[in-house]
């Protein structure tokens, strides 16, 4: 570790884009229509365990969650997390996804929970 | 027309293209610490261990380690909250606890719902026995390209007390990951601040237990880009989320 470096003001023009890239990175995706899809978890099941949507789309993944108690719905394939509490709905956005099956399952019922994507 | 995937590239050189500023503490040379996802889940807690260690020509700053202890929560699906105790261990001496740390992390967008996920972090830091303190306001973003995830973090911190010179600081955070498998995902680390600048590889991964018991793992190496950084710090970082 050698000589310390001088203050230097960061360059104005460099504060200002960063905010217009942070609405421009946004932007494009807020009119955007997005496809909405259904799943319920009763009983540490998913219903439907097979969901087909289409390939090269982004869609909006609605999951009821119609137990008390709460659970997890998890994917390393689709890189996805969320979890919904009992009698409560959580929105998962997936996609775009090529061609493919993608497994899902609920991590606080691993055995029983379990469903998979089909990517057509 | 400017493509997407410019955007955290964009956000790099904005940051990186300042010159940094100058600090009054040693121990604060080291800007390595973690790189933090944008997302936030319901009912978590964790607890979380890390350590940092640096090995460097001057002895002043040689073989020092910072050890944190730190345990969170979720408030809701979108706010967590941890509290840190922050040791530094020079050679030769024990680990002294020097200060402890609160934060929040905030997520803003949902996974996947924009080209890019938002989130921000918020950190008090405060020493025990000088009067500094800092408070850091962090943007944090990420971006899935197959897979491939680069996360950026990029923020300001503000420094004050009676024992330090009161100014703000920006630094710059970023990994570029490979999602190979849930247990072992190598990447590449990038930190910037007003001394740091330092990149090297990562390796990440997270065993499962019972339930949703969870093991999150991290190592890294991170070499100098200029002669203020440590010639070599090695991260490692072990959470425990149940």
């Amino acid at each position: 570790m050698k000589a310390l470096p001088t203050r230097c003001l960061p360059p104005r023009r460099g504060r200002q884009g960063l905010l217009s890239l942070l609405l421009w990175s946004i932007a494009p995706w807020v009119y955007a229509q997005t496809p909405v899809f259904e799943i319920e978890i009763r009983e540490h099941l998913f219903f439907p365990a097979e969901l087909v949507i289409p390939a090269n789309q982004k869609i909006k993944l609605i999951i009821y969650n119609r137990d008390d108690t709460p659970e997890e719905f998890e994917s390393y394939e689709l890189n996805r997390e969320k979890v919904i509490v009992g009698n409560s709905q959580g929105v998962v956005f997936i996609g775009p996804l090529k061609p493919g099956e993608y497994p899902f399952f609920g991590e606080f019922n691993m055995k029983t929970a379990l469903g998979k994507i089909i990517v057509e | 027309m400017r493509s997407k995937g410019g955007t955290l590239a964009v956000l790099v050189g904005a940051v990186c293209g300042s010159g940094p500023a100058m600090a009054d503490n040693p121990l604060h040379h080291n800007g390595v610490s973690r790189i933090y996802d944008p997302y936030v889940q319901a009912m978590e807690k964790e607890l979380e261990l890390r350590t940092l260690y640096q090995w460097d020509d001057n002895p002043v700053e040689n073989r020092v380690i910072q050890q944190r202890i730190g345990y969170g929560f979720s408030v809701n699906d979108r706010v967590f909250a941890e509290a840190y105790a922050i040791g530094t261990r020079f050679p030769d001496k024990p680990l002294n606890i020097e200060a402890y740390e609160l934060e929040a992390k905030i997520q803003l967008t949902e996974q996947g719902e924009y080209s890019t996920d938002w989130g921000v972090l918020v950190e008090y830091e405060r020493e025990i026995s000088e009067s500094i303190a800092e408070l850091a306001l962090t943007l944090l973003g990420s971006r899935q390209w197959g897979n491939w995830v680069g996360t950026v973090n990029v923020g300001l911190e503000y420094e004050f007390g009676s024992d330090i010179t009161d100014e703000i600081d920006r630094f710059l955070n970023a990994q570029w990951r490979y999602r190979y498998k849930e247990a072992l995902e190598p990447g590449v680390e990038f930190y910037a601040d007003e001394f740091t600048r330092g990149i090297g590889p990562v390796l990440a991964g997270t065993v499962r237990g019972q339930g949703k018991r969870k093991w999150i793992w991290e190592a890294g190496l991170i070499a100098p880009l200029n002669d203020t950084t440590p010639d070599t710090t090695f991260r490692f970082l072990l959470e425990y989320e149940f």
